[in-house]
C-alpha cells in the first residue's frame, strides 16, 4: 500500500488557554474520501483548518500533519500559500457569505488560477469557464460577469467548489458543505463532489454533523467528540459494527423513533384547524418609476385541516412557502386571500381582542434556540409571557405554579426560573421554548423547524418530549420541517409543499415510502438514509 | 442603475426644497427689523418703511419665499444692502477662499488617514499599531480651533514662518495665498484625519473577519494580497460614509477656523451677516452650504453603488 | 448548570466587573471622566480662588505656587476658572444629550415598529437635519435666539435627535427581526408593549455607548460655540469662553489658551475611551462570538 497522502499524527490544538484538540490521528489515502463526523464542539472544523493552517490567532498546534513528505505545521507562510488552492482546496459551510460580494464570480475563480500558474488572463478565463461548466453552471446561462448576489445559495456553493478545485488539488476539504442547503441541493452538491473526486483523482475530507450524509460516500469514517477521535476505520466497518458506544448513539439518534403511544391512534373526526384557499402574495420590488418586479406568490391557494390531537408534518424545500403558511396560521402575517378557522372561530381578522382566545389555544415553537429568547429576561418571565393572553389576572402564586408545572412538563426543574437563557444549552433552551408554548394549555402547537438547529442526540430527546406531550396532553402539532426523518419520527400525516402549493398529503409512512408526486419523490430520494446506506454498503463488499 | 440615480436625485431635490423652507422660516423669526438695523436708530420711520419696501419685506411670506427661490434658480442670489453688492458677487469672491481651504483640508486628511489606516490594520496588535491608535485617540479629542490657536502661536508668533492670519488674495500669487491657507488647512485636517484613520482601520479589520476572506486565503493568496484585493474595496463603504460626513464637518469647521485666522471666506461672511442681520446673505449662503452637503452625499451614494454591486439594483 | 449561583443578577455584574478591570480603554476612560466630574462637583463647594473677584494686580501671571495654573487678564485664578468652567461645559453637553435621547429614541423606536410610510418620513427628516452642518445651524440658532448657554443646549440638542433616532431605529430593527419578537406577538402583545419589554432593554447598551460619544461631541460643540461668542456668556465661565478670552492674549499669555484646551482634550478623550470600553464590554455581538 502506498503511503497516505495526508497523515495527521497526534495533532493537538490550543487556542488561548483552552485545549481544543487532543492527539488527533487521521490518514487519507490517495483518491479516497474520508468522512469526519461529530456534533458541535467536536473540533472537526478546526482539524480541517489546522491542515490549511488558517487557524484563528493565538492558536498553538502540536503533533504532525504530513503532506507530500512535509510537515504542514512547521512550513512557513509562503510555502503554505503555495500549497493552498494549488494542492489543497477547501469548501466552507456558508455559501451565502463565502464569496466576495464586490467581485464577479469570474474574477474570483480566475484569481487563484493566475496566482498559482503563469496562465495568461485569457487562459485563466478559459479555465474558469470550463470549471463553471464542470460544476453545473454553464457559462451560457451563468456568465463570468455575474456577481455572487445574483446567484442562489446552491449556485454559490458550486462557485466555491469551482474555486477550490480549479487547479485539481490533490486534496479537497469540504467543511459541512451542504448544511446550509436544503436536502435536494445537498444531494446535488454531494454528487458533484463525488464526481469531481473520482474524475480528477482527488482525495476528499468530508466533514459533517450528519452520519447519514457521510455514510453513503466515505471510504473511511472518523467519529469525533469534544476534540478527541472516538472511533476511526473503514466506513463499512464503523457503520456496521458500531463498536464504539458513541457511534452507536449517533447512529441511533439520527434515525430515532420516539416511543409514541398515539402513533397508531386514528384521527378524531372533529377538525381543530381548517384552512381554506389561503394565499399570500408579495408585491414585487420597485425597479423603475412605474415598473415593479413580478409579484411573488409565496402561498398559493392552500386548503387543509388538522383534527384535534393530530400531528401533521408540513415538509418541503427551503423557499417553498411553509414558514409563510405557518405565520399566517399563527396570525402573525395577514393572508392575501382565504380563510382560517380555528376552534370554529375565524382568525384571519387579525384583531387583537378577538384573536386572544385563538392565540391562547395556539402556541408556537421556533427553530433557533438562541434567537427565540430575550436575553435580558429570566426564564420565569419568558415562560410566563403567553399568560398575557389569559382573561383573568393571575396572582403571583398561581403564575409561579403554572410556570413550574410547564417547566416540569418539559423535564426542567423549577429552579430554572430564576436563571437567564444564556445559562442553558441549546437543547435545554428548546425545552424552555416548549414550556413557554405549553403554559396556556394550547390545543395546537405550530413548530417551525424546532429540532433542525440541534445536534442529533439532543434532537432525539426533544422528539421524545414532543411525542410525550401528544400522548399526555393531546396537543395537536403542525410540524414544519425540511427533514423527512424528523417528519417520520413525530407525525401522523405529512403534507408536502412545493412552490406555494400543497402537492400531496397522506399518512406519513405511505407518503414517505411510496411518494406519488414528483416533488415528494425528489425530496425522498435526496434525503440521506443511514439504514439504507449501511445495508447497501455492507452487501456491496 | 438608472432608476437608482433617478430615485436618489429625486430625494436630493426634495431634501433641498425642504431645507430651503426651513432656512427661510428660521430667518423669519429673527427678532429685530433688518431695515431699522441697517439704517441705525436715528433713521426716520419713512426711511425705514421705504427700505422695507425696497427689501421686499412687506410682501407676504409666501411671496417672498417664491421670489427668493425663483431668483436662486436663475442664479440671482439677491442684493446685500450691508455690503452694497449682489450676494452672488459676494459668494463668488468668498468662495475662492473657503473652497480651496476645504479641499486642501479634505485632501490632506484623506492622504494622511487612509495610509495610516491600512498600515495599522495590516500590523494589528504591534507596537506601531497601538501607538498610532493612541495618537489618533488624542487627535479626535482635540478641538480644531484650539489646535489652530496653538499652530498660530508656534508657527506664526514664535517661529514667524507663516502669517498669523488674513488672506492676501490670489492675485498676489499662488504661494503667498497658499501659505496663508496652510495653517488653517492643517488645523482642520489633522483632527479629521484621526477619525478617518480609525474608521479605515476598523472597517478593514471587520472585513478581514468575513467568510470570503477565508475563501480567498484558502485559494493560496497571502494575507497582504487579500487585504489589498479583497478587503480594501469592501471596507471602502464605511470609509466613504465618514468622508461624506466629514465634508459637512469641514464646512462647519471653516466657520470657526476662518474666524481664528481672519480669513475672508464664506464662514466669516455668514458670521458677520448674522450679526448685521443681512438676511439675504445669510439665507443664500446657508442654502449654498446645505446644497453642497446634499450634493456631496449624493456623490457618496453613487460611489457606494460603484463600490458595491448589490446596491446597484436597489433604490 | 447546577453549579451556577442562584442570583444571576450579581453573576452578570461580576463578569462585567471582571472584564472591565481588564479593559484598558474602559479603565482609563472611567478614571479621566470621573476625575473631570469630580472637579466639576468640587467646584460647587470649593475653589482655590473666587472666580468672580477681579484682582488687577495679579493680571496675566504665569503658573506659580499661589496660582498653580496662572491667572488671566483680569487676575482670576485659571485653576479655579477651569473647575467652574467644567460644570458649564458638562451641563450643556449633558442636557443636549438628554434632549437627543428624550426625543430621538422614541422616534427611532416608533419608526422601527411601524416601518413603511412613517419610518420613511422619519428617516428622510433626519436626512434633512443631517444636511445642515451641525455647527453652522448652531451658529444660526444661537444668532437668531440670542447667544446664551440655554440656546447652545437647544442648538446642540436638536442635532442629537436624528443621531439617536437613527441609532435607536437601526438597533431596534435588528431586535424586531428576532424570533422572540414573533413569540411575543404570538402572545398577543402590541407594538408599544413589545417595544417596552423587548426592544428598549436590548438597545440600552448601544444607546449608552452612543450617549458617551455624543456627550464628548457636545463638549467640543459647546467649546466651539462659546469660543465664537455664541455660547456661555460672561460673567459665566466655560472652557470655550476661556479660549475666546485667551485668543487676543496669545502672544503674551499662551497658558490662558493652552490650559482650557487641555481640559477639553482630557474630558473628550476620557469620554471617547469610556465609550470604546463600554462598547467592548456591552456589545453582545462581540461578547458571544469572539
Amino acid at each position: 500500500m502506498s503511503p497516505p497522502i495526508l497523515n495527521i499524527k497526534d495533532l493537538s490544538l490550543t487556542i488561548g488557554e483552552t485545549k481544543i484538540l487532543h492527539d488527533i490521528d487521521l490518514q487519507l489515502e490517495h483518491g479516497q474520501i474520508a468522512g469526519i463526523v461529530g456534533e458541535s464542539g467536536s473540533g472537526k472544523s478546526l482539524t480541517a483548518l489546522s491542515v490549511m493552517q488558517l487557524l484563528p490567532n493565538a492558536s498553538r498546534t502540536g503533533g504532525t500533519i504530513e503532506f507530500n513528505g512535509q510537515n504542514l505545521l512547521t512550513l512557513d507562510e509562503n510555502a503554505m500559500c503555495a500549497l493552498r488552492g494549488n494542492e489543497i482546496g477547501m469548501v466552507f459551510q456558508e455559501p451565502m457569505t463565502a464569496l466576495n460580494p464586490v467581485k464577479t464570480i469570474g474574477e474570483q475563480i480566475r484569481e487563484g488560477i493566475r496566482w498559482h500558474t503563469n496562465a495568461s488572463r485569457a487562459q485563466a478565463e478559459e479555465r474558469a469557464r470550463s470549471m463553471l461548466d464542470r460544476v453545473g453552471l454553464p457559462p451560457s446561462q451563468y456568465p463570468l460577469e455575474r456577481y455572487p448576489h445574483e446567484l442562489s445559495g446552491g449556485q454559490r456553493q458550486r462557485v466555491v467548489i469551482a474555486i477550490a478545485t480549479a487547479l485539481n488539488p490533490k486534496i479537497l476539504i469540504a467543511d459541512e458543505p451542504t448544511t446550509a442547503l436544503d436536502v435536494v441541493l445537498q444531494a446535488q452538491i454531494l454528487d458533484l463532489l463525488k464526481e469531481l473526486v473520482a474524475d480528477n483523482d482527488m482525495a476528499l475530507i468530508l466533514i459533517s454533523h450528519d452520519l447519514g450524509v457521510v455514510a453513503d460516500v466515505a471510504d473511511t469514517i472518523t467519529i469525533m467528540r469534544k476534540g478527541v477521535v472516538e472511533e476511526a476505520g473503514s466506513a463499512v466497518k464503523v457503520l456496521k459494527e458500531q463498536k464504539h458506544p458513541y457511534t452507536a448513539q449517533l447512529a441511533e439518534a439520527s434515525i430515532h423513533m420516539p416511543a409514541w403511544q398515539n402513533r397508531k391512534k386514528p384521527a378524531s373526526p372533529e377538525p381543530l384547524l381548517e384552512v381554506s384557499n389561503l394565499s399570500k402574495i408579495y408585491r414585487g420590488r420597485r425597479t423603475g418609476v412605474f415598473s415593479h418586479a413580478p409579484d411573488f406568490t409565496a402561498v398559493d391557494d392552500v386548503s387543509f385541516d388538522i383534527a384535534a390531537g393530530r400531528s401533521i408534518g408540513l415538509v418541503g424545500r427551503s423557499g417553498c412557502g411553509k414558514s409563510t403558511l405557518a405565520r399566517m396560521v399563527l396570525g402573525l402575517s395577514k393572508p392575501s386571500n382565504g380563510k382560517i378557522l380555528f376552534d370554529n372561530k375565524t382568525t384571519t381578522a387579525l384583531d387583537d381582542t378577538t384573536m386572544r382566545a385563538s392565540r391562547r389555544h395556539m402556541q408556537v415553537v421556533f427553530q433557533d434556540p438562541y434567537g427565540s429568547f430575550n436575553p435580558r429576561k429570566t426564564v420565569e418571565w419568558l415562560v410566563a409571557e403567553p399568560l398575557f393572553l389569559e382573561d383573568e389576572k393571575l396572582t403571583r402564586h398561581q403564575k409561579q405554579e403554572r410556570i413550574a408545572a410547564a417547566l416540569n412538563e418539559v423535564g426542567l426543574s423549577a429552579d430554572a426560573m430564576k436563571k437567564y437563557p444564556h445559562e442553558f444549552s441549546g437543547g435545554q433552551r428548546q425545552r424552555i421554548a416548549i414550556a413557554r408554548a405549553l403554559i396556556t394549555r394550547p390545543k395546537l402547537i405550530v413548530a417551525d423547524e424546532p429540532v433542525s438547529a440541534l445536534d442529533v442526540s439532543i434532537r432525539a430527546q426533544v422528539l421524545d418530549l414532543l411525542a410525550k406531550l401528544n400522548d399526555d396532553l393531546g396537543i395537536a402539532f403542525l410540524f414544519i420541517t425540511h427533514d423527512l426523518s424528523v417528519a417520520r419520527a413525530i407525525t401522523h400525516e405529512v403534507m408536502v409543499m412545493d412552490k406555494g402549493k400543497i402537492v400531496e398529503r397522506g399518512q406519513t409512512g405511505d407518503i414517505l415510502d411510496n411518494p406519488q408526486m414528483r416533488p415528494t419523490q425528489r425530496l425522498v430520494e435526496a434525503t440521506p438514509d443511514l439504514q439504507q446506506a449501511i445495508k447497501r454498503r455492507s452487501t456491496a463488499k | 442603475m438608472a432608476y437608482f440615480i433617478v430615485r436618489r436625485m429625486m430625494i436630493v431635490l426634495l431634501t433641498l426644497w425642504v431645507a430651503s423652507i426651513i432656512i427661510f422660516a428660521m430667518l423669519q423669526i429673527i427678532p429685530g427689523d433688518p431695515a431699522q438695523l441697517m439704517l441705525g436708530i436715528n433713521a426716520t420711520d419713512d426711511a425705514v418703511a421705504a427700505l422695507r419696501e425696497q427689501l421686499g419685506l412687506n410682501a407676504p411670506l409666501f411671496e417672498r419665499y417664491i421670489n427668493w427661490m425663483s431668483g436662486m434658480l436663475i442664479g440671482d442670489f439677491g442684493y446685500s444692502y450691508t455690503y452694497g453688492t449682489a450676494v452672488g458677487n459676494l459668494i463668488a469672491e468668498r468662495i475662492t477662499v473657503s473652497l480651496p481651504l476645504a479641499l486642501i483640508a479634505l485632501a490632506l486628511s484623506t492622504l494622511i488617514a487612509i495610509p495610516v489606516g491600512i498600515f495599522t490594520a495590516s500590523r494589528r496588535g504591534t507596537a506601531t499599531d497601538t501607538s498610532a491608535m493612541a495618537i489618533t485617540q488624542i487627535g479626535i479629542a482635540i478641538p480644531n480651533f484650539w489646535f489652530a490657536i496653538l499652530l498660530v502661536y508656534v508657527f506664526a508668533i514664535t517661529l514667524r514662518l507663516v502669517p498669523a492670519g488674513g488672506f492676501p488674495g490670489w492675485e498676489t500669487g499662488l504661494w503667498p495665498a497658499l501659505k496663508s491657507l496652510l495653517l488653517p488647512a492643517i488645523a482642520l485636517a489633522l483632527p479629521q484625519a484621526a477619525i478617518l484613520s480609525r474608521v479605515t482601520r476598523s472597517a478593514l479589520l471587520e472585513t478581514m473577519a468575513e467568510d470570503y476572506i477565508r475563501t480567498a486565503r484558502a485559494k493560496g493568496l497571502p494575507a497582504r494580497r487579500v487585504l489589498w484585493h479583497h478587503a480594501l474595496r469592501n471596507a471602502f463603504i464605511p470609509v466613504l460614509t465618514i468622508l461624506g460626513l466629514q465634508f459637512a464637518f469641514l464646512l462647519a469647521g471653516t466657520i470657526i477656523i476662518e474666524n481664528v485666522f481672519y480669513l475672508p471666506g464664506l464662514g466669516r461672511l455668514i458670521f458677520q451677516s448674522i450679526q448685521r442681520l443681512d438676511l439675504m446673505v445669510v439665507q443664500s449662503v446657508v442654502v449654498l452650504l446645505v446644497a453642497s452637503v446634499i450634493f456631496i452625499n449624493f456623490l457618496v451614494d453613487l460611489a457606494y453603488a460603484w463600490a458595491d454591486p448589490r446596491l446597484r439594483r436597489q433604490g | 448548570m447546577s453549579e451556577h449561583v442562584n442570583n444571576t443578577e450579581t453573576e452578570g455584574w461580576r463578569t462585567f466587573r471582571k472584564n472591565a478591570l481588564r479593559n484598558r480603554n474602559f479603565l482609563i476612560g472611567i478614571c479621566l471622566t470621573g476625575f473631570v466630574l469630580a472637579i466639576a462637583l468640587i467646584s460647587f463647594i470649593w475653589t482655590p480662588f473666587d472666580t468672580t473677584k477681579l484682582v488687577i494686580s495679579d493680571r496675566l501671571n504665569a503658573p506659580d505656587l499661589t496660582h498653580l495654573l496662572g491667572t488671566d487678564h483680569f487676575g482670576r485664578d485659571i485653576l479655579s476658572m477651569v473647575m467652574v468652567g467644567a460644570r458649564n461645559s458638562i451641563a450643556v453637553a449633558l442636557l443636549a444629550v438628554g434632549i437627543g435621547i428624550a426625543i430621538g429614541v422614541p422616534l427611532g423606536c416608533w419608526g422601527a415598529a411601524k416601518r413603511g410610510f412613517i419610518d420613511e418620513i422619519l428617516m428622510r427628516s433626519s436626512d434633512i437635519i443631517f444636511a445642515f452642518p451641525a455647527l453652522l445651524s448652531a451658529v444660526m440658532i444661537t444668532a437668531i435666539f440670542g447667544p446664551s448657554a440655554t440656546n447652545a443646549i437647544i442648538a446642540i440638542g436638536i442635532f442629537n435627535i436624528p443621531v439617536f433616532a437613527r441609532v435607536a431605529r437601526g438597533a431596534a430593527l435588528t431586535i424586531w427581526s428576532r424570533e422572540y419578537i414573533l413569540a411575543a406577538r404570538a402572545s398577543g402583545k402590541g407594538a408599544v408593549r413589545i417595544t417596552r419589554e423587548h426592544i428598549l432593554p436590548n438597545i440600552t447598551n448601544i444607546l449608552v455607548v452612543q450617549g458617551t460619544i455624543q456627550f464628548s461631541l457636545g463638549i467640543l460643540a459647546e467649546a466651539g460655540l462659546s469660543y465664537v461668542g455664541l455660547g456661555t456668556q460672561p460673567p459665566d465661565v466655560s472652557w470655550g469662553r476661556m479660549l475666546n478670552e485667551a485668543q487676543t492674549m496669545m502672544a503674551i499669555a499662551p497658558h490662558m489658551a493652552i490650559i482650557p484646551g487641555i481640559a477639553i482634550i482630557v474630558t473628550v478623550l476620557g469620554l471617547n475611551l469610556l465609550g470604546d470600553g463600554l462598547r467592548d464590554l456591552l456589545d453582545p455581538r462581540l461578547r458571544r462570538e469572539r
